[in-house]
C-alpha cells in the first residue's frame, strides 16, 4: 500500500511540475535556512567544548564600582593568584596567571611574523587540554623554553622538525621550542593564541610587572582556575568575593569583588550588569533559532496553503478513492507520506543549497563551520526534523482532503465553500506578518549602523594609520625617525602614544582637584601622547591649547576632554591643577570629545598627558595628496631601518574603526538575508495561490470579459484579495516590531528613532512585493481568451 | 438481498425540506438485474447512492445481506461495501495518475489482499476483458469505451455481489455502450446482482425488471 502512495506522489509531483517546484523550492529554501542557523547554533553552544576540562575551567573576574558605574572585568592583580592557590587551594585543582593575548614577533632565521601569544604559568597547557604534536605540556616549567601552535610551527620551520629549535621574540628574547599543539578550532575563545610563552620570564622582563608581585591595585593580568570536582562554584565564589578587600581597605572608597566566570558561560553568557551575569551572545542563539522556525513555519504555510488549494483537483481522487473502500485513515496516511516525500525531496535539495552557500554564510557569520557529514546525531536530527516538517506541512491537508465527502465529488456538486479558504488567509496573513517584521528589523539595524557610523568622531581618520612599538629597537629614536618620515615627502606629520586612536587602553583612579566630592573615586582614560599627536590626527582644542614644545612645563600638563570636564565638574576648568597620584599637573586645554571607543556609547571622560616612554603605537598621517600605496612603499624602508627585528605591519585607522561595527552588520546583514528568504518564500506562496485562484475563477473571469470587463478590472479582482490580507499583515506586524526593535536599541546609549517612514517604507515594500507577483497571474488570466474558458466548461 | 423499507431523503432549503425521494419501499433478490429509469432530477442517483452506502437515507430502514445498514458505524458499513459492492460511474472515475493495472488494482490494496494474490486476480481480469496490452497504459491515453471497460474491471475486481452503476453508458456512443451492456447481461449470467441507473429504455430492456421513479416515488 506504502508503495503505491510513493507511485502516486511520485507521478502527481512530475505531472504538475510548476506546483511541485514551488513547493520543493519553498520548502528547501525553508529547510537551508534551518540547516544553516542549526549549524551556526551547534558552533555556538559547543565553543570551548573542545577543552576536555570544560567543566572546570574558569576565570577570575573582578567587579568594580567606578564613576557610580559597576563593572566587571577580567583584569586582575598578580597577588590574587598565590592566595587563591594557597588559602583555596581545596577548591582549585590548578591556577594559572596569563598575561594578555599580546601580539609578539616570532623569528627563526629570517622569517619574522607577527604573531598572538599568551604568557601563561606552567600548569596552563594542562588545564587546557592542549593536544600535544610534539614535546610536552608541562614543557613551559623550563623558563626559556615556548610551546607553538601547529600552524605556527609549520609557517616558521615549514618541513624541519620545531623541536629545540631556538627562535627569537620581538628581536630581544631567545626560546627554545619545546612542544607543537595541535591547533584550537575555531571556536574556542583562545583560538587566537598562537603560542604560550613561559611567564616567568614576562615576568622577570619587565620591572613594572616585577614590582606588581604584591600590588593589588595593579590590575593587568588575568587569571584561569580549575575547580576541584567536588567544588560547588556558587559557594566558592560566596567564599570569595571579598578575597581583593581584605587587603585593600587602605584605599578610600575602592570596591572590588571576585567571582569566577566558568568557561561554559565564557561564549554566551558575557554579559555582566551589577556584578552579575544578565546575558550574552545566546541571545542571538535565541533570536536566530526564532528566526529559523519562523523561516521554516513559512515554508510550511506555503505547503498547506498550496496543498488545500489544489484540493478540487484531488477531491475527484478523493471521492473515488472512497467510493472503492479506501477509509479516512488510509486517505490521511496517502497524503501525509506524499508531504513527507516532497519534504525528503526539499531536503536533499536542500543540502546541496547548504553546501553552496556555506563558504558564503561563513564569511558572513565570521565562522568555519562545515555539514557535520560524519556525525550521525546530525543526520538523526536532520531525517527527524525533515519528517516532522513532511507531517506538519501535510497534516492541514491530508485531514482536509481526506474529509470530502465522495457523493458530493461523485455527484460534481463539490465546491468548496466559501470559508475553506479562510484558514488559508489567515496563513498568508502569518507569512507576512513575519516577512513585515523582518523587513523593518532590517531597516532598523542598518539605520542603527548608519546613524552611529555618522556620528562625528573628533578627529580625521583619513589617511592615518597605526604601527605598534614592538621591538625595543624603536624606542628613543622618536626624533629622527619622525624626520626621516617626514623627510620622504608623503608623510604629513606622526606621533606616539600609550593608546591607539581606537581604543583607550589604560583608565585609572587616583584622581584628586579642588571641589572633589571626597568620597568619590572617578575613573579616566588616561592616555599618554607626544606633541604631534594631535596635530596627527587632527583633533579639535575648544579651549585653551595644546601640547607644545615651546612650553617646558608642558611635561606637568594635561589636556581633558569635554566628557572629563563634565565629570570634573570644574567650571573653568584651563589653568586649574589636578592631582594625579599625588603629582600636580596643570590643565592646559579642553579637546572636542572623540569616539576612541564604542560608537555606540558616551565618550569616556579621558586625559591626555605628553609622556615620551610610556608609548606603545606609532600613529602616521600620509599627505592628502599622496596615494596610501605609494605612502606605504616609501614608508616601509624608514621603518625597516629603525626596527629591522619585526616586519612592517601597519594597520589603517579607518578600517580599524570600521571594524567596531562588524558586531552590528553581521548582525544586520544575516538579518536581512532571513527577511529577502521570507519574503522569497512568502512570495512563492502568494504566487501558488495567486494561480490558483485564477484557475478557479476561470469561469469567472470568461463572463466578466464577455459582459465588457477590462482587463484592468480582471486585475484588480484578482490583486485586491492579496493586497488586503498583506494590508492586516502589516497592522499586526508594526506594533510588534516596533517593539521588538524598541527593545533592541535600548542597549545602545546612542541610537537611532524608529521614525514613521520605516514602517511606511517596509508596508510599502511589501505591497509593491504582492502587487508584482500576484499581477503575473492576474494579467495572464485577464488575457485568456473567453471564449476558450466557457467552451471548456 | 436488499431491501429499503420508507426510504426518504430530504435537503432543507430555505428552512423547508425538499423531497429527493419520498417514501420508497423497494426489495431486490439476488441475482436480479434492475434497471432504475425517470426523468432527470427524479432521484434516480440518489437512490443508487443510497443503496450503495455512499450516501445516507434522511429517514427509514435499509437492510443489506440482514444488516440494518442505517444502523451501522460508518467504518462498518465501508467494510460492508468494501467486500460486497462494487461501483461504475457514467464519467468512469479511474484515477488518472495511475495506469489501467493499479487502477484495477487499488480496492484490493485496500482490502489488505496480498501482493501476490493481488497479482492473479489483476491479471485474471485483464484476461478476462482482453485489456491485457493496456495494461500499462493512463486512463488519458484510453477511449471512452476502453475507459468504462476498466472501470467495471475495477468494480468487479473483489468479486462483489452486488453492482451498481450509474449511467454506464452514458458518455459512450452506441456501439461502445451495446458491448457495455452485453457484458453486464454475462455478469449477471454469472451470477452478479445488478443494479443500473439509466435513461435508455434499450439499455433498461436488458435488465430483468425496472422500476420508474418520478419525484421521488416508485411509480407502480
Amino acid at each position: 500500500m506504502f508503495k503505491n502512495y510513493l507511485k502516486i506522489a511520485w507521478r502527481n509531483l512530475l505531472k504538475s511540475k510548476a506546483y511541485s517546484a514551488i513547493n520543493i523550492l519553498g520548502l528547501s529554501v525553508g529547510m537551508t535556512v534551518v540547516v544553516l542557523i542549526g549549524l551556526w547554533i551547534h558552533d555556538e553552544l559547543t565553543y570551548n567544548k573542545c577543552h576536555d576540562k570544560y567543566d572546570l575551567l574558569g576565570q577570575v573576574l573582578i567587579t568594580q564600582t567606578f564613576n557610580g558605574e559597576i563593572g566587571t572585568g577580567s583584569a586582575i592583580a598578580i597577588p590574587l593568584a598565590d592566595e587563591l592557590r594557597t588559602k583555596y587551594g581545596g577548591d582549585f585543582d590548578q591556577v594559572s596567571l596569563s598575561s594578555w593575548n599580546m601580539e609578539r614577533i616570532v623569528a627563526y632565521g629570517d622569517k619574522k611574523f607577527t604573531k598572538e601569544g599568551m604568557w601563561v604559568q606552567p600548569n596552563f597547557p594542562d588545564m587546557l587540554g592542549l593536544k600535544m604534536l610534539a614535546g610536552s605540556r608541562s614543557a613551559l616549567k623550563d623558563p626559556s623554553v615556548m610551546i607553538l601552535s601547529a600552524s605556527l610551527a609549520k609557517s616558521l620551520f615549514g618541513k624541519e622538525d620545531p623541536m629545540n629549535k631556538t627562535i627569537k621574540i620581538n628581536n630581544k628574547t631567545v626560546f627554545t621550542v619545546g612542544g607543537v599543539y595541535e591547533d584550537m578550532p575555531h571556536n574556542t575563545t583562545l583560538q587566537d593564541a598562537t603560542f604560550f610563552g613561559p611567564w616567568d620570564n614576562y615576568f622577570n622582563s619587565e620591572p613594572w610587572i616585577k614590582n606588581a608581585v604584591q600590588n593589588w591595585g595593579n590590575h593587568s593580568w588575568q587569571l584561569f582556575v580549575q575547580m576541584n570536582k567536588h567544588a560547588d562554584v556558587s559557594k566558592v565564589n560566596a567564599k570569595i568575593k571579598d578575597v581583593p578587600m581584605q587587603h585593600l581597605k587602605a584605599s578610600e572608597g575602592w570596591d572590588e569583588h571576585v567571582l569566577i566566570h566558568r568557561m561554559c558561560d565564557w561564549h554566551l553568557y558575557s554579559k555582566f550588569k551589577n556584578g552579575k551575569i544578565v546575558g550574552g551572545r545566546i541571545q542571538f542563539v535565541w533570536l536566530f533559532g526564532t528566526i529559523g522556525f519562523f523561516v521554516l513555519l513559512l515554508a510550511c504555510i506555503n505547503f498547506m496553503n498550496l496543498g488545500t488549494a489544489r484540493s478540487e483537483k484531488r477531491a475527484k481522487e478523493v471521492g473515488i478513492r472512497k467510493t472503492i473502500g479506501s477509509v479516512r485513515r488510509q486517505l490521511i496516511a496517502q497524503f501525509l507520506s506524499e508531504s513527507v516525500l516532497l519534504a525528503l525531496l526539499s531536503f536533499i535539495v536542500a543540502i546541496i543549497l547548504v553546501q553552496l552557500s556555506l563558504p558564503w554564510f561563513n564569511k558572513l557569520a565570521d565562522k568555519d563551520m562545515s555539514i557535520l557529514w560524519a556525525n550521525p546525531l546530525f543526520w538523526l536530527c536532520c531525517i527527524a526534523f525533515t519528517i516532522l516538517t513532511g507531517l506538519l506541512a501535510g497534516s492541514y491537508p491530508a485531514f482536509y482532503l481526506s474529509s470530502f465527502q465522495p457523493i458530493k465529488v461523485i455527484k460534481g456538486t463539490f465546491k468548496a465553500s466559501r470559508f475553506s479558504s479562510v484558514p488559508r488567509k489567515i496563513l498568508v496573513v502569518v507569512q507576512f506578518t513575519v516577512s513585515v517584521m523582518l523587513i523593518i528589523g532590517t531597516i532598523v539595524v542598518f539605520r542603527q549602523i548608519q546613524y552611529a557610523k555618522n556620528r562625528p568622531v573628533g578627529y580625521t581618520r583619513e589617511g592615518l594609520f597605526q604601527v605598534s612599538i614592538n621591538t625595543p629597537d624603536i624606542y628613543g629614536h622618536y626624533d629622527i625617525l619622525r624626520s626621516d618620515l617626514l623627510k620622504t615627502g608623503v608623510v604629513a606629520n606622526m606621533s606616539e602614544s600609550s593608546s591607539p586612536v581606537t581604543a583607550v587602553w589604560s583608565n585609572q583612579i587616583g584622581f584628586d582637584w579642588e571641589g572633589k566630592d571626597p568620597n568619590a573615586t572617578p575613573l579616566l582614560g588616561t592616555i599618554a601622547v607626544t606633541h604631534d599627536f594631535g596635530k596627527t590626527i587632527g583633533w579639535k582644542i575648544i579651549r585653551g591649547r595644546d601640547f607644545s614644545r615651546e612650553f617646558g612645563t608642558d611635561s606637568l600638563a594635561l589636556l581633558l576632554n569635554e566628557s572629563a570636564v563634565k565629570l570634573t565638574g570644574i567650571k573653568e576648568p584651563v589653568g586649574k591643577v589636578i592631582k594625579w597620584n599625588g603629582k600636580a599637573y596643570t590643565v592646559i586645554g579642553i579637546v572636542k570629545d572623540m569616539v576612541m571607543q564604542s560608537p555606540y556609547e558616551p565618550v569616556q571622560p579621558t586625559l591626555f598627558t605628553l609622556n615620551y616612554d610610556w608609548t606603545s603605537i606609532i600613529t602616521v598621517k600620509i599627505n592628502p595628496e599622496t596615494s596610501m600605496s605609494r605612502a606605504l612603499a616609501m614608508v616601509e624602508p624608514v621603518f625597516k631601518k629603525y626596527n629591522p627585528g619585526s616586519p612592517f605591519d601597519y594597520k589603517f585607522i579607518d578600517q580599524e574603526y570600521a571594524r567596531k561595527f562588524e558586531s552590528e552588520e553581521r548582525i544586520g546583514k544575516l538579518a536581512s538575508f532571513f527577511a529577502v528568504l521570507a519574503i522569497f518564500i512568502s512570495c512563492l506562496g502568494i504566487f501558488g495561490l495567486a494561480s490558483f485562484v485564477a484557475e478557479q475563477r476561470t469561469k469567472e473571469i470568461g463572463v466578466r470579459k464577455v459582459l465588457g470587463a477590462t482587463i484592468f478590472n480582471i486585475w484588480q479582482l484578482l490583486s485586491k484579495d492579496f493586497l488586503l490580507l498583506v494590508t492586516i499583515a502589516f497592522i499586526i506586524a508594526t506594533p510588534l516590531a516596533y517593539l521588538f526593535m524598541h527593545n533592541w536599541l535600548k542597549d545602545y546609549e546612542y541610537r537611532t528613532i524608529l521614525s514613521w517612514w520605516i514602517f511606511a517604507v517596509s508596508c510599502a515594500g511589501a505591497l509593491l512585493i504582492t502587487i508584482a507577483t500576484v499581477s503575473y497571474q492576474a494579467i495572464r488570466a485577464a488575457l485568456n481568451n473567453p471564449v476558450k474558458s466557457l467552451r471548456s466548461e | 438481498m436488499l431491501e429499503l423499507k420508507h426510504i426518504s431523503k430530504w435537503y432543507n432549503v430555505g428552512g423547508k425540506p425538499t423531497f429527493i425521494l419520498k417514501d420508497i419501499n423497494l426489495k431486490i433478490n439476488d441475482g436480479e438485474f434492475v434497471s432504475i429509469m425517470g426523468p432527470s432530477g427524479s432521484g434516480k442517483s440518489t437512490l443508487l447512492h443510497i443503496i450503495g452506502m455512499l450516501d445516507d437515507a434522511s429517514e427509514g430502514e435499509y437492510n443489506f445481506m440482514d444488516q440494518a445498514v442505517h444502523t451501522l458505524r460508518e467504518k462498518q458499513r465501508s467494510q460492508l461495501y468494501k467486500q460486497h459492492i462494487g461501483f461504475v460511474f457514467q464519467a468512469y472515475h479511474l484515477i488518472d495518475e495511475l495506469t489501467v493495472y493499479e487502477n484495477i488494482e487499488t480496492p484490493l490494496i485496500y482490502q489488505n489482499i496480498k501482493s501476490s494474490e493481488r497479482k492473479a486476480m489483476v491479471a485474471d481480469i485483464l484476461d478476462r476483458f482482453q485489456i491485457v496490452g493496456k495494461k500499462d497504459l493512463f486512463p488519458t491515453q484510453l477511449s471512452g469505451g476502453q475507459q468504462q471497460l476498466v472501470g467495471i474491471a475495477r468494480a468487479l475486481i473483489a468479486k462483489p455481489r452486488l453492482l451498481l452503476a450509474d449511467e454506464p453508458t452514458g458518455n459512450l456512443n452506441s456501439r461502445q455502450g451495446e458491448e457495455i451492456m452485453d457484458l453486464f447481461k454475462q455478469l449477471n449470467k454469472d451470477g452478479v446482482t445488478i443494479i443500473q441507473v439509466t435513461h435508455s429504455e434499450k439499455n433498461a430492456g436488458y435488465g430483468s425488471h425496472i422500476i420508474n421513479l418520478l419525484d421521488g416515488r416508485v411509480e407502480q
